[in-house]
């Protein structure tokens, strides 16, 4: 456990060697990039181990493996570059080690004949030991720094196609809007330092658990370190660069959506729910309204989003509006566990998109469909994905889900709980369209289904090896299926904030949220089956709700509205002081003043001797009349 | 008025008619002739002020060496073509200058109280001048003269002009 | 009896001709010679406070002495840069030598 930080550290060399050697390796060097991310998914079984015999061993007192050095040290001012690791960290660490793994070798094959193939493997490895350095520090500065290195290597990803001017666009939209939650991030970072002096996360939960800091200011303080999240994890109203990101490759679209990026929002806030929870009750609210408003909005989106990746990428907004509904519940532990599950199936969705895409060379819903008989593979895993992610028992979604009704239930009030069931309904309906405008029925296209077949193993393999936890990886909530992999017991008692608590079955949360999901289902398929008459009738019966939906309830608009008048019209006015006031009046004024006095003053100096005597003898007098006038005695 | 008096006005008269002649005068050589005067009056003005010494070394001095020596380099500075003006451009601002000067330190001459005997001249006996320069200031009196020495020497390098020349 | 306000009011009135001449002229020796009857004047004054007010020291005698010792070779000195100006540029008139203008 104490060589965790060998974790990142791999990948991180993997990202420098391919960096400088990456043209000469041959085949570009993916094999080291696949290497070096297998050894860190390896290594994590190790730590695991050790972890599991440390809280078996003295549960009470456990409080993570650390390792640190020292990084700057001042008198009075100390940072460690320190990693720990506790069951929170296990979890993210298994879901970003093992997607990333599966997406690189997925990539192989996707990314075959790209002319920056070997760039890219070498970001990916970037990426993931920037996301797992995240996921493993042990202070807010370190998480900091990685989730920069998250948001600057998604950038990367998302701009890969940079020739083309919407993935440009994209790629910087998502840089800017998530930096815009950065600086609330850094604010609170710095907040929560000023008072507790330390950067350390243990700490400073220690420290606000202890009543050190004052109730407003920690709200402040935490509702900065939220606006972080928002960004990173896209929730309303910073979600408008997530869809966006779908001009990335597709492999890249899900690594961000399911392990390296945007899960980092949720990981942060469970990381610092103890100081959430020390806050003012205000601060966990505004987690969960916002949470619920990207839940709603999200799916409403995603019924009418055409293009495959965008249903996902609103079906991820709506999975991470899920978790933060949970985490605005107190609940670690069901966050934690929609995160785990969530990384699978999510990723399995992508992939899966991924090989239609790659079959097809289509993205467009409407030009898709009867793909079923002939990638049957992809038609299976996406399935399963699509039945997680609804909710369907005994997928793992469902438990996942079912965690999160529950907490919502007990904690929260009954009109949050209709709302997200509502939720769930709508998720069932669009999940549902997307599957069967996708793989059943007529082609829409008759020529690209015609000639799309299944990809090589380098894309099946993995949609399997990712269909496996999709399928079982929700059984983990029960004790006996955690006792005997030698946890203490079931996910409950493994992540937990206040106590560990035992798996209990709540069959009437179930059964109403089962009933919901196969309602969504079933009314989606009665709605968009064979030429989806009733969804068409539906569409043109309300026409404005289906523009509002396609147009992203116009918050795009609306910012692209604030850019063009708001803050080109502040710029103008700063670009006039910069202008006038700074360069022509400052820098070239003061230029031109010292210009002025050199070069007309110097005139004064002729050079002729009688005029320095003349300088000097009126000197003299001056220097005499004054002495008089003012009778000086010397 | 004492005879005295009458003594001085008639020197005082001629030191600045002298002067004045210099500073006015439109031939160079007028001007030489007129400092001349000048500094021969305060050499009797000297006497005046029972300084017998100085006036000798003044009239040994200026009214030999300088004098002689300014007359020398007129000669060899002569423009002989277009008598050009002898006078700058800033005239009035150098009489304007001069004027105030000696009206502001007039003023403070005559304002200010002296201490001592303000109306007794002292004879300072010829001998303790020389004792005085021999014994007190002795070291002064040797630097002056290596400071003759090394000005006199430079003036010959620099009159005597580089190689080829 | 004559009051010792004659001479300092003569040796003002000598140094201010002087200095006229030195701000007025342009020829150089010129201005040497008005540069002689400004030290005069500086003579007088060292002379007359010896003889009026300081008869037990005279220090106001020997700086005459030195002043004198000191214009002597200033006059030399100077004489030999106005010849070397005027071998140089064919003239005497100080306003012409202005080679370190601007």
């Amino acid at each position: 456990m104490e060589q965790a930080w060998l974790i990142p550290a791999i990948p991180a060399a993997a990202f420098v060697v391919l960096l400088i050697a990456g043209p000469y390796l041959p085949r570009r060097g993916d094999w080291l990039s696949i290497a070096a991310i297998g050894a860190s998914f390896v290594l994590f079984f190790p730590v695991l181990f050790d972890l599991v015999d440390a809280i078996n061993a003295d549960h009470e007192g456990f409080v993570g493996g650390v390792k640190s050095w020292e990084w700057i040290s001042f008198p009075g001012f100390e940072i460690d570059l320190g990693f720990f690791v506790d069951e929170i960290t296990i979890v993210m660490l298994v879901v970003v080690s093992f997607v990333a793994l599966m997406v690189q070798i997925y990539s192989v094959s996707y990314m075959h004949g790209d002319p920056r193939y070997g760039w890219y493997f070498a970001v990916m490895s970037l990426f993931a030991a920037s996301m797992l350095t995240l996921v493993l520090a042990d202070n807010l500065l370190l998480m900091y720094a990685a989730w920069e290195g998250v948001g600057f290597c998604s950038f990367l990803l998302i701009g890969f196609w940079w020739e083309k001017r919407s993935a440009a666009e994209a790629a910087k939209k998502a840089f800017v809007t998530t930096r815009i939650g950065d600086v609330g991030f850094l604010i609170g970072i710095i907040m929560l330092w000023r008072e507790a002096g330390t950067f350390n996360i243990q700490e400073i939960i220690h420290f606000a658990e202890n009543g050190g800091y004052d109730s407003t200011y920690l709200t402040a303080a935490v509702l900065f370190l939220f606006m972080g999240a928002i960004g990173k994890s896209g929730q309303f109203p910073l979600h408008v660069w997530l869809p966006d990101a779908m001009e990335g490759p597709t492999p890249v679209s899900a690594l961000i959506h399911a392990a390296t990026m945007v899960v980092a929002g949720v990981y942060m806030v469970a990381r610092m729910l103890p100081v959430f929870v020390a806050a003012d009750a205000v601060a966990l609210d505004v987690v969960t309204v916002l949470g619920l408003v990207t839940v709603l909005m999200s799916a409403t989106m995603g019924l009418a989003a055409t293009d495959i990746k965008r249903v996902i990428a609103y079906s991820t907004l709506n999975s991470l509006g899920f978790m933060f509904v949970a985490l605005g519940s107190q609940s670690v532990t069901a966050a934690m566990l929609y995160l785990f599950v969530h990384g699978f199936f999510k990723s399995l969705l992508f992939l899966g998109a991924g090989a239609v895409i790659h079959a097809t060379e289509k993205q467009d819903v409407n030009e898709l469909g009867g793909l079923a008989g002939k990638m049957p593979v992809t038609t299976l895993t996406f399935l399963l994905g699509v039945g997680a992610m609804v909710g369907i028992i005994p997928l793992s979604g469902f438990w996942a889900k079912d965690e999160v009704l529950t907490v919502t239930d007990s904690e929260q009030s009954v009109a949050i709980f209709a709302l997200v069931l509502i939720s769930v309904f709508i998720t069932a309906l669009y999940m549902t369209r997307l599957f069967i405008l996708t793989f059943l029925f007529e082609p829409k296209d008759r020529h690209a289904a015609d000639h799309a077949h299944e990809g090589g193993p380098l894309l099946t393999v993995p949609l399997i090896l990712l269909a496996i936890p999709t399928v079982i990886g929700g059984l983990v909530v029960f004790d006996s299926v955690g006792e005997a992999l030698g946890f203490p017991g079931g996910f409950g008692q493994f992540v937990w904030l206040e106590e560990p608590e035992k798996y209990k079955f709540h069959a009437d949360i179930a059964v109403m949220s089962s009933a919901v999901a196969v309602a969504g289902v079933v009314t989606g398929w009665i709605a968009w089956q064979g030429k989806a008459e009733l969804a068409t009738r539906v569409r043109n019966a309300m026409s404005p709700v289906a523009t509002l939906l396609s147009r992203r309830y116009y918050i795009d608009d609306i910012y692209q509205w604030g850019i063009n008048n708001i803050v080109l019209g502040v710029s103008t006015i700063i670009s006039w002081f910069d202008r006038v006031i700074v360069n022509d009046t400052g820098v070239d004024g003061s230029a031109g003043l010292s210009y002025f006095a050199g070069y007309e003053i110097k005139f004064t100096e002729t050079g002729r001797l009688p005029n320095y005597a003349l300088g000097i003898a009126a000197g003299v007098v001056i220097i005499g009349v004054l002495l008089l006038v003012f009778e000086v005695k010397i | 008025m004492t005879y005295e008096e009458v003594i001085f006005y008639f020197v005082a008269a001629l030191v600045i008619a002298g002067a004045l002649g210099v500073v006015v005068a439109k031939n160079i050589i007028h001007s030489a002739l007129f400092l001349i005067l000048a500094l021969m009056a305060v050499a009797a003005l000297f006497i005046l002020l029972a300084a017998e010494f100085l006036a000798i070394v003044q009239v040994m001095v200026y009214g030999g060496a300088v004098t002689i020596l300014i007359l020398f380099a007129m000669m060899l500075t002569r423009v002989r073509d277009l008598p050009a003006p002898r006078d700058g451009a800033q005239k009035p601002f150098a009489a304007l200058a001069a004027i105030a000067f000696g009206i502001t330190s007039t003023i403070a001459v005559t304002s200010t109280q002296f201490p001592g005997e303000s109306d007794k001249i002292n004879v300072i006996a010829f001998d303790s001048v020389s004792d005085a320069l021999f014994t007190v200031w002795a070291l002064p009196f040797e630097i002056a003269s290596l400071v003759l020495i090394v000005a006199l020497m430079g003036a010959i390098i620099l009159a005597r002009g580089e190689e080829g020349e | 009896m004559i009051p010792i306000n004659n001479f300092l009011v003569l040796s003002s009135v000598l140094f201010s001709i002087g200095m006229y001449g030195v701000l007025a002229r342009r020829n150089a020796v010129l201005i040497l010679m008005s540069v002689e009857l400004m030290l005069q004047a500086v003579s007088i004054n060292f002379i007359t406070f010896a003889a009026y007010l300081d008869p037990e020291n005279f220090t106001g005698i020997i700086f005459a002495v030195f002043v004198i010792v000191i214009a002597a070779a200033e006059v030399g000195l100077a004489l030999a840069i106005v010849l070397r100006l005027f071998r140089n540029r064919q003239t005497a008139n100080v306003d012409e030598a202005d080679l370190m203008k601007w």
